[in-house]
């Protein structure tokens, strides 16, 4: 290659590349966090891939309302306590078993003789399979229990319902009779 | 948290010497399979001031993100001959016969300066052969954001051998359960694996994080009320607004790729199925009805079709509904629960998770249904497949029995890593779009 066409190719190469930069230049910026000095208690040095760190901002202004909120939000993670069993299903259903029916004849029975008195059927799910799966099997088993006892004459409006899918099994355990007693509705008088 | 854009810095400084006549440009074919991999030099970085560890911190950084492309072999530092000097920032160029001696085509050679509590790193990249800078970049920002520097490069990096936007610096947000907690929280964590950082923080169940197209806001759901709610969360600010003001459960699956709208599963009355919610809560149009689970929505990069689970055929499997005919089609064929379908934005796969032989297993699969491959498995479950914007990665959930980590493969099945198991119940990743 001549010298002067050595020297258009770099000048080419170069225009491009000067091009290029400028091109990225525009559009790129380091971002970062935001955060508040980091806690004293900071983790470090877990086990495997990760530091965490806690975010200090608060999800509302007011220090009491936030308090509050972090109480009711806690809440939704404990098993309420209730005068009624369990009743459980099958892998993947959601229809109310034979089994279930005596549990459901007494809810019914108690709603029947307390008027005033609402229950909050929750709907839940074992461990395995995935979260959205179960969040919507959850609602369709609580559905279930609420369409049972409507038909033996309770009134909707004494009755509500919500799913936790597999968020808040009640058995840890890892093995059939956990999940069994995992795939349950749960009765909550409010 | 907010993330904050820094204003100041980004002097490119991609000044190329003439190539010499007769030898090409380093240059990799980032879709030839197999191949020898480009053996690159990390040599750590001058420290001018402040903390010492970055001077090797972002070297390694660099590094695993190289490794994740199977592309590059970074030489050990034990064998390196030439130590890096201020002089070779100010005019001094390396000593090039010392790299390319070790077997190094490329060097890449770096210098860190604090003032206080901002950094600002140069990194150059050089072919040792030619002599010449391949790519150079000045960063400046809080020292805490040395690996998102650091990644930044690292794209820089594959684009100046490559031609091809990396994703180093994308992140990934989940939900895991805090030390000594039965919530569960939103994180987000980047590509290093280091440092996740904390989204919500009510002592609640919030799940499924969904990314917004332009990486400004994460839909998801939360019990903090007690009941379900789904939240669109401006990460800039932290602000947030329900949307969604009808059903029991709701779940956020994608938006519509233009941003406008979010594809949403919803309970009403025990029946899930899949809506279009306007973001601007103006409407929200049922879009899969059916008896039963519909849920999970993953859109196509191009807008027009869905995957999304039923279990309209008994057990859940994924499906493909094209929206303008509304005709569908199975196409999960690997056992008998398949669920979490993700659309790559490559457009050409849809990984999603299946159950056989007891055990959930990662698949990726045609759109059409057609060329369904084993992606992940383990002993253990793999589940929650998330596809990186570049569609070259999953990242997914492994989980067995109460230990759980984030894993993410290559689409290829050439390389793989842990990427985070700091805390337990860790679970649903979404990776960010570009941003």
């Amino acid at each position: 290659m001549s010298k002067t066409r050595a020297w258009k190719y770099g000048a080419a190469i170069l225009a491009v590349m000067m091009l290029f930069a400028l091109g990225c230049a525009k559009k790129q910026e380091v971002k970062s966090t935001e955060s508040a000095a980091a806690p004293a208690g900071q983790e470090k040095g877990a086990p495997t891939g990760g530091v965490v760190s806690e975010a200090l901002k608060p999800e509302s202004p007011a220090g009491g309302k936030q308090v509050a909120a972090a109480e009711a939000g806690a809440a939704v993670t404990q098993e309420k306590s209730s005068p009624f069993q369990d009743i459980r299903f099958d892998f993947d259903k959601s229809f109310v078993r034979e089994d279930a029916k005596p549990v459901l004849s007494g809810v019914a029975d108690y709603l029947k003789k307390n008027k005033g008195a609402r229950i909050l059927i929750e709907g839940h799910c074992d461990e395995r399979g995935t979260s959205e799966y179960n969040m919507a099997l959850g609602d369709r088993r609580a559905e279930s229990a609420r369409a049972y006892l409507v038909s033996l004459g309770v009134s909707a409006s004494a009755l509500s319902t919500v799913s936790f899918g597999k968020e808040k099994t009640l058995d840890p355990g890892h093995n059939e009779d956990a999940w069994a007693k995992n795939r349950r509705d749960h009765f909550v008088v409010k | 948290m907010t993330r904050r854009l820094v204003g100041s810095l980004l002097l490119a400084l991609a000044i190329v010497l003439t190539p010499a006549a007769g030898r090409a440009i380093l240059y990799i074919d980032i879709n030839a399979p197999g191949g020898k991999r480009m053996p690159v030099a990390l040599p750590a970085l001058v420290g001018i001031a402040g903390d010492p560890s970055l001077s090797t911190a972002i070297p390694k950084v660099i590094a695993e993100d190289l490794g994740m492309t199977a592309l590059f072999k970074v030489l050990p530092p034990e064998g390196y001959l030439e130590k890096i000097l201020p002089a070779h920032f100010a005019g001094n160029p390396l000593s090039f016969p010392d790299w390319k001696m070790i077997g190094a085509e490329a060097v890449v050679i770096g210098k860190v300066e604090a003032h206080g509590d901002q950094v600002t790193v140069e990194m150059r990249l050089y072919d040792s052969t030619l002599g010449n800078m391949m790519a150079g970049r000045r960063y400046t920002g809080p020292a805490r954001s040395f690996r998102t520097i650091a990644h930044k490069f690292a794209n820089e990096i594959l684009y100046a051998f490559t031609g091809v936007q990396g994703i180093f610096d994308t992140e990934i947000a989940f939900t895991a359960t805090p030390r000594g907690g039965k919530d569960k929280e939103v994180y987000i964590v980047g590509l290093d694996g280091q440092d996740a950082r904390r989204i919500t923080d009510n002592r609640s169940f919030n799940l499924f994080p969904r990314w917004s197209p332009d990486g400004s806001t994460l839909a998801y759901t939360s019990f903090r009320t007690g009941v379900p709610v789904l939240y669109l969360r401006n990460l800039q600010d932290s602000s947030e607004r329900a949307l969604v003001k009808f059903g029991n459960s709701k779940s956020p699956g994608s938006f519509t790729p233009g941003g406008d709208a979010l594809y949403a599963s919803v309970s009403v009355g025990g029946n899930s199925e899949i809506y279009r919610v306007r973001l601007d809560g103006s409407n929200a149009e049922k879009v899969v009805a059916g008896w039963g689970i519909q849920v999970s929505p993953s859109v196509s990069p191009d807008g027009k079709r869905i995957a999304f689970v039923s279990n309209r055929g008994g057990s859940p499997q994924v499906y493909v509904r094209d929206l303008a005919s509304g005709a569908d089609k199975r196409v999960s064929n690997a056992g008998g629960y398949s669920t979490s379908p993700s659309w790559s934005p490559a457009g050409d796969r849809i990984a999603f998770t299946s159950q056989a032989g007891g055990i959930f297993s990662i698949y990726v699969v045609k759109p059409d249904g057609s060329d369904q491959q084993l992606l992940a498995s383990a002993d253990g479950d793999c589940t929650d497949p998330s596809f990186s914007p570049d569609g070259r990665y999953v990242v997914y959930t492994f989980q067995k029995k109460s230990y759980s980590e984030l894993r993410i493969i290559s689409v290829d099945g050439r390389w793989g890593k842990s990427l985070f198991s700091g805390l337990s119940g860790v679970g649903s990743p979404a990776w960010s779009p570009r941003r």
